[in-house]
Formats: C-alpha cells, sequence, structure tokens
C-alpha cells in the first residue's frame, strides 16, 4: 500500500484527536482573536476634528475642490500652510497630526510619482490612523486612473492602497493570519512532541509505513485544522463589524492564502518538533519564531510605521505578503495582478520550503 | 531442518556504534520458534539497542539480524509485519475510543479495509473489552489500558512478540495476569523476546534468557543452566554480626578448607556435596567457638547470585548506588581537610 494510504491513516488520526477535543481547541483558538479585535478595533472610533496641515502647490479649482472635500463632515481640521517645511515643523512639533502636501500637477501624476503626499506622525496613530483613510478616501474621488497617494511616516515613504477607511478592517486582516500562525505551531503540529514523549511515533515506526508518511499526515492535518482557525477568524472578524471590500469572490482569495500559510506553518512546527524533545523548548523557540514574524509583517499597524532599522525585515518577511494580499481584498476590494503574483508567490514558496525542510529533518529523527 | 524452520531470530556478531561509543559489540545469538527468549541486563547494557535493531528502528553498523529467515536489510516490510512490540510505557491514545485504537493500527499493518471492523472485533474480545469498545481510552484503568496496548500490538497477528519490561511498574495481581497472559500467546505458538528487570520473572517465564552486559553476552542459556554457572551445587550463606566476619572467615578456611565470600555483610560458598552433613558441622563448630549466628542457610543458587556473578552488580540500579558512593567520597574529602 501506498503512501498516500497511510498519510491518510496517519490524518485520520490526527483528526479524531482533534474532533475529541473539538470544543477546547476551538475556543483557545478564538480567545485571542477576539480579545484583539474587540479592545483594538475600535481604535479610532469617534475621532473627530483632527488637526492636519495643507500644503498647496496646485491652487487649481480641482485641488479646492479636494480641500472642500477633506474640511466637509468635521473629521479634520483643515489648517492651511504655505510651503511643506511650515508643515513638517507643525508635524514635528505635534500640533498637527498630519501634513498633506498637494503639488502643482494635481489630480495628474507628478513625472510618474503621486501628486499627493501624506505625512503624518506616528506618535499620533489613532488620529493619523483615522487622518489618513480619510485623505486617502478623498484622493480616490479625483481617481482619474493617474492621481495617486503616497504616505510619508515623517521621512520614510511607503506607498498604500485602501478604500476602507476602518482600523478594524486593518486589524482583521493581521488577526486572521494570527489564527492561522498560531494554529499551525501550536496546534496540529505540536502534536509531534507529545506523540515522541507518549510513545506513539516509535509505535508507528515499527509498523511497515514510512516516515514520510507521518509527515504527510501531520502535514495535512495541521493545514486542516489551521485553515478551520483561519476560518474561524473570518467569521470572527466578520462578525464583528468587519467587511470584505471585494465581496463574496474576496473570500476566496483570502482561504486560498489562508491555506498557503497554513501548510507553511504546519511545516516549520514539523521541523522544530523533529529536533526538539520538550514542549516547554518548543513553546519558546515557536514563539519567538512566529511572534515577531507576525509583528514585522504589519498586521498591528502598518509597516510604514516602524522604525526604518526594521523596514527590510519587513520586506524578507513571508507574512507581509500574505498580510497585504488580504487587505486588498477586504479594504482595497481588488487585487491587482502584480500584487497577486508577488504575495501568493512568496507564500507559496514559503510553504514549501517549510514543507521541505520537515521532511528532510523528520527523516534524520531517530524514533 | 534447516535453521530458517527451527529459529525465529538469528543475530549473527551484531554491532551498533553511536560516535566512538559501542553500544553493541558483536552479538551472536540464535532464539528457537515457539522460545520464551529473555534479555537481562543492567541499565545502560545494550538491551534496548539490541531491540531496537531488531525492530528496524536502529540500523546495525555491522552483522547480521535474520528474522523467520528474512534478511531485515531487504525485507523491512515484511519484517515488520511478523513481530510486534510492546513497549514499556502504555502506549494508546487516550483521547480516542478503544475501537478507533485498535482501527488505526489495523490501517497501519495494511489489513484489507473489509476485515478490519472483524480483527478489532475480535481484539476487543481477547483484551476483555467488548463492551467497553466505543469509550475512550484515557478513561480506562491501568491494567485495561494495559490489555488494550497488548492486542493493539498484536493487531497484524505477529509471528514474534517483543515485550520490552512488560510488568515494569504493576501490581502484583496485574503483574501475575500479565504473566499468564505472556504464557497464553506463547502456547498459540508465538515466540516472545522480552527485557526485564525482574530476576524472578526471567526464572519463572523465560525458557532461556541471555545475560547481556557492557554491549556483550556474558551468558545465554536456561535459568538452570545459568545458575549451574554461580555453583554446582548449593550455596551456603552465613550472616553473623559484623565484628565477627574476619573471625568466621578465618576459622571456616582452617577448619573445612571453603573460602567464604562476603557479599555485603553475607558470607557465601557454594557447596558441591553432603549438604545437609556440612551445613551442620559448621553450625556446630560455630556454635562451639561462641559466634552468634544470625541465619545459616542453604539454597539453590538464585538469578539474584547468576546476575551478580556474570555482571558484577545488583540488577537495581547500580548507577544510582555508584552515584551515591562518589557523593559520600566527596564529603570524606571535604571532613579530610
Amino acid at each position: 500500500m501506498g503512501l498516500i494510504y497511510d498519510s491518510m491513516t496517519i490524518f485520520k488520526r490526527e483528526m479524531l484527536i482533534f474532533k475529541s477535543n473539538l470544543r477546547t481547541n476551538l475556543i483557545r483558538s478564538m480567545m485571542f482573536p477576539l480579545i484583539i479585535i474587540i479592545f483594538f478595533g475600535n481604535l479610532g472610533n469617534g475621532v473627530s476634528n483632527v488637526p492636519v496641515a495643507v500644503a498647496n502647490y496646485a491652487n487649481n479649482p480641482t485641488s479646492m475642490q479636494f480641500l472642500n472635500t477633506l474640511e466637509s463632515g468635521g473629521t479634520l481640521s483643515i489648517k492651511a500652510v504655505t510651503d511643506e517645511q511650515t508643515g513638517l515643523d507643525m508635524l514635528r512639533a505635534g500640533t498637527v497630526s498630519a501634513l498633506v502636501v498637494i503639488l502643482p500637477t494635481f489630480p495628474k501624476l507628478q513625472g510618474g510619482q503621486p501628486s499627493v503626499y501624506i505625512y503624518y506622525a506616528t506618535s499620533q496613530f489613532s488620529e493619523s490612523g483615522v487622518a489618513i483613510p480619510f485623505i486617502d478616501n478623498a484622493v480616490s474621488k479625483y481617481n482619474d486612473g493617474v492621481s495617486s497617494v503616497q504616505i510619508q511616516s515623517d521621512v520614510n515613504a511607503v506607498s498604500t492602497q485602501g478604500t476602507s477607511s476602518s482600523y478594524r478592517d486593518f486589524l482583521i486582516a493581521g488577526v486572521i493570519l494570527m489564527s492561522v500562525a498560531f494554529g499551525g505551531v501550536f496546534g496540529g503540529g505540536m502534536s509531534i512532541i507529545i506523540d515522541r514523549q507518549l510513545g506513539n511515533i516509535k509505535s508507528f515506526l515499527i509498523t511497515p509505513i514510512s516516515k514520510n508518511a507521518i509527515v504527510l499526515g501531520k502535514l495535512f492535518s495541521g493545514t486542516v485544522q489551521s485553515t478551520i482557525y483561519g476560518i474561524l477568524a473570518i467569521g470572527l472578524g466578520l462578525l464583528l463589524g468587519g467587511s470584505i471590500a471585494m465581496g463574496p469572490l474576496g473570500l476566496v482569495w483570502i482561504l486560498a492564502l489562508v491555506v498557503f500559510v497554513a501548510a507553511a506553518f504546519s511545516g516549520i512546527a514539523i521541523m522544530l518538533g523533529s529536533r526538539i524533545k520538550t514542549i516547554e523548548v518548543y513553546t519558546i523557540i515557536a514563539q519567538t519564531i512566529v511572534l515577531p514574524l507576525w509583528f514585522l509583517s504589519g498586521a498591528f499597524f502598518p509597516a510604514s510605521s516602524s522604525p526604518p532599522l526594521l523596514q527590510p525585515f519587513n520586506v524578507a518577511d513571508p507574512l507581509t505578503y500574505a498580510t497585504n494580499g488580504i487587505r486588498d481584498v477586504m479594504l482595497n476590494g481588488f487585487f491587482p495582478l502584480n500584487h497577486v503574483i508577488l504575495d501568493f508567490g512568496v507564500v507559496i514558496v514559503f510553504a514549501i520550503l517549510g514543507i521541505i525542510v520537515s521532511f528532510a529533518l523528520f527523516k534524520n529523527t531517530i524514533e | 531442518m534447516s535453521s530458517a524452520e527451527q529459529y525465529s531470530v538469528e543475530i549473527a556478531n551484531l554491532w551498533k556504534k553511536f560516535g566512538d561509543f559501542e553500544a553493541v559489540k558483536g552479538i551472536s545469538f540464535k532464539i528457537k520458534k515457539g522460545e520464551i527468549f529473555g534479555l537481562l541486563g543492567p541499565n545502560g547494557a545494550g538491551k534496548t539497542t539490541i531491540l531496537n535493531m531488531i525492530l528496524g528502528l536502529l540500523r546495525p553498523t555491522n552483522g547480521k539480524i535474520i528474522i523467520e529467515g528474512r534478511d531485515n536489510r531487504n525485507d523491512g516490510e515484511e519484517i515488520k509485519q511478523m513481530i510486534g512490540f510492546m513497549t514499556q510505557e502504555t502506549v494508546v491514545d487516550s483521547y480516542l475510543t478503544a475501537r478507533d485504537n485498535l482501527r488505526i493500527y489495523a490501517r497501519l499493518y495494511h489489513i484489507p479495509e473489509e476485515r478490519i471492523e472483524q480483527k478489532v472485533n475480535h481484539a476487543l474480545q481477547e483484551a476483555e473489552l467488548t463492551s467497553f469498545g466505543d469509550v475512550a481510552a484515557g478513561t480506562f484503568s491501568g491494567g485495561m489500558q494495559r490489555r488494550l496496548n497488548l492486542v493493539k500490538s498484536m493487531i497484524q497477528e505477529p509471528k514474534i512478540l517483543i515485550l520490552d519490561e512488560p510488568t515494569t511498574g504493576l501490581d502484583i495481581q496485574s503483574r501475575v495476569n500479565m504473566w499468564a497472559e505472556i504464557r497464553r500467546l506463547n502456547k498459540q505458538g508465538i515466540t516472545i523476546i522480552l527485557t526485564t528487570q525482574y530476576l524472578e520473572e526471567a526464572d519463572q517465564l523465560a525458557d532461556r534468557i541471555a545475560v547481556i552486559d557492557h554491549g556483550v553476552i556474558q551468558a545465554i542459556g536456561t535459568a538452570s543452566e545459568l545458575k549451574k554457572l554461580v555453583a554446582k551445587g548449593n550455596l551456603l550463606s552465613i550472616t553473623v554480626k559484623p565484628e565477627d566476619v574476619a573471625k568466621v572467615i578465618k576459622l571456616i578456611k582452617s577448619k573445612f578448607g571453603l573460602e567464604l565470600i562476603n557479599k555485603d555483610g553475607r558470607l557465601e560458598v557454594p557447596i558441591e556435596d553432603k549438604y545437609l552433613e556440612k551445613l551442620i558441622k559448621i553450625s556446630e563448630v560455630l556454635q562451639k567457638e561462641k559466634i552468634e549466628v544470625l541465619t545459616i542457610s542453604m539454597h539453590l543458587p538464585t538469578m539474584d547470585d547468576v546476575f551478580i556473578k556474570l555482571t558484577g552488580a545488583s540488577i537495581r540500579d547500580t548507577t544510582g548506588e555508584q552515584q551515591a558512593n562518589k557523593n559520600i567520597a566527596k564529603i570524606g574529602g571535604f571532613r579530610g581537610r
């Protein structure tokens, strides 16, 4: 009999164990996302009259119209400044939370670059967190296909997308991935250590099945279980007021990303489990790996607001691409082709690497 | 009869090195079909390493293992179907029902789907767990779990059953039951290999015993053959007050020409013939010399005696004892300064 039959036997066993602890597993997986969304999801709600400086170099009718849009609704309190430097000084002094610079060519691009720049103070997160999406949204009303906005935190420039202005939607993408990543590392995957301690691995190895069948079965069950956690987190996010700008089709995209991330982290779990003997050590090492990956991915706050030193890590973090992908779908409402290729490319390579290394390491494990 | 028909397991010149450490050094032995074979040795003697090589979990550095006429380097899967193994610890999935525990192993042993339920029912019956089939194994008593573990290890109907310390940690009642179970399985024609740290278990249960120490077989044979290695006849054993020990050794040497050996305060010497006569005479001499005899006895050598003779150690936690001695030496050193 083949590898697939054997690995399915292992898979069935893992799922039976998962099922027998279903309530505990589900409650545990929901607690953290629930707390994070409830406590942090409302960040920025109810904030109004956020002071924003505007340096208007365009001074054309469109830009005046744009300024009116910014002032409408009372969310922002606009302070006109004569030049960019004055605005930056005010921003650094804390008198304004953001600075909008409208370049002369607005609403057309300026030499291929955005014609609107936003600077914001990282220390004023809750206020700038409201102001930026609002300004972003206003710019999009003038979107003739060529105008765009560039957001800068103090001096670091990053491009952004986004039509949803809620921090909750921003956060939910990160929470979904957290559920999946932690589910993969602490859920199904950690079972390898427990199984070794209880003698199950030895019992499997004396049967005619191969080590590869054990790894494959555990990878598969780990992926399925983490995906279930991911789906729960998506459901929880929607239940708590999140929305998917792309609509139902967006769910398919999100789910695809979730499955690959789940596979990658199940692979990481088996990789670690093959080498680490005790759950205590495993927990420490797994947290040391997963927490930074998660934070650096911009799950909690825009990556642009992290210190410049950490920016390269954000680029190198595979979770960044999964987070960006989910945000494209949830906030932006569409998935640009170049993003699809990059985001899925990185996440798939990440998953494949995790899986290959897990097979290699488990093969060299005695017992 | 060819050797494959006669022997279940044939091991020739088996070596296993871990780095520089030689755990098993050129061991050879054969286990007959239908035999109960005991592997006896102190911790770290190499018993588990040998078992792991027979089970196919470890690759020998050198040497040959033939199981039921098949070389374990070539016929891995067939051999795995022929060997059942039960560890010292009870290995059952406690969250799963007894039935699911058995089903999983039936599949791992590639039993055809249509025969699995029948096998599982039979195994439950054997383990006297029929009415507990759908109950989570974690709720079972220790004895029930152990029985489930045993039938799980035998779901593929192996020809050889390897038991690694099958009764360690069991209460006396359960141990006697396990012995009966092992004998019952053996009567069905299953060859049994067991390791044990209970000397009386090897003595009672095993047809033949291999005493292993430092990766080498020190002796192999039936229990009575091994006992003869210690003494051809009986062992005379005397205990006296510590201050009389030297005097008694000297006295018996001069009067009877017998060399008493001091084993933790117990003075012993093998006697080959005229047991009763010698026992009486020695008692009389000791009485005449006004030496207070605490105990005096004549008995057949026990497996304990065999073990001490062959390994130079009592099986019960030799390493712990050595460690304790070291600690005492250390304390002594401090005092001296």
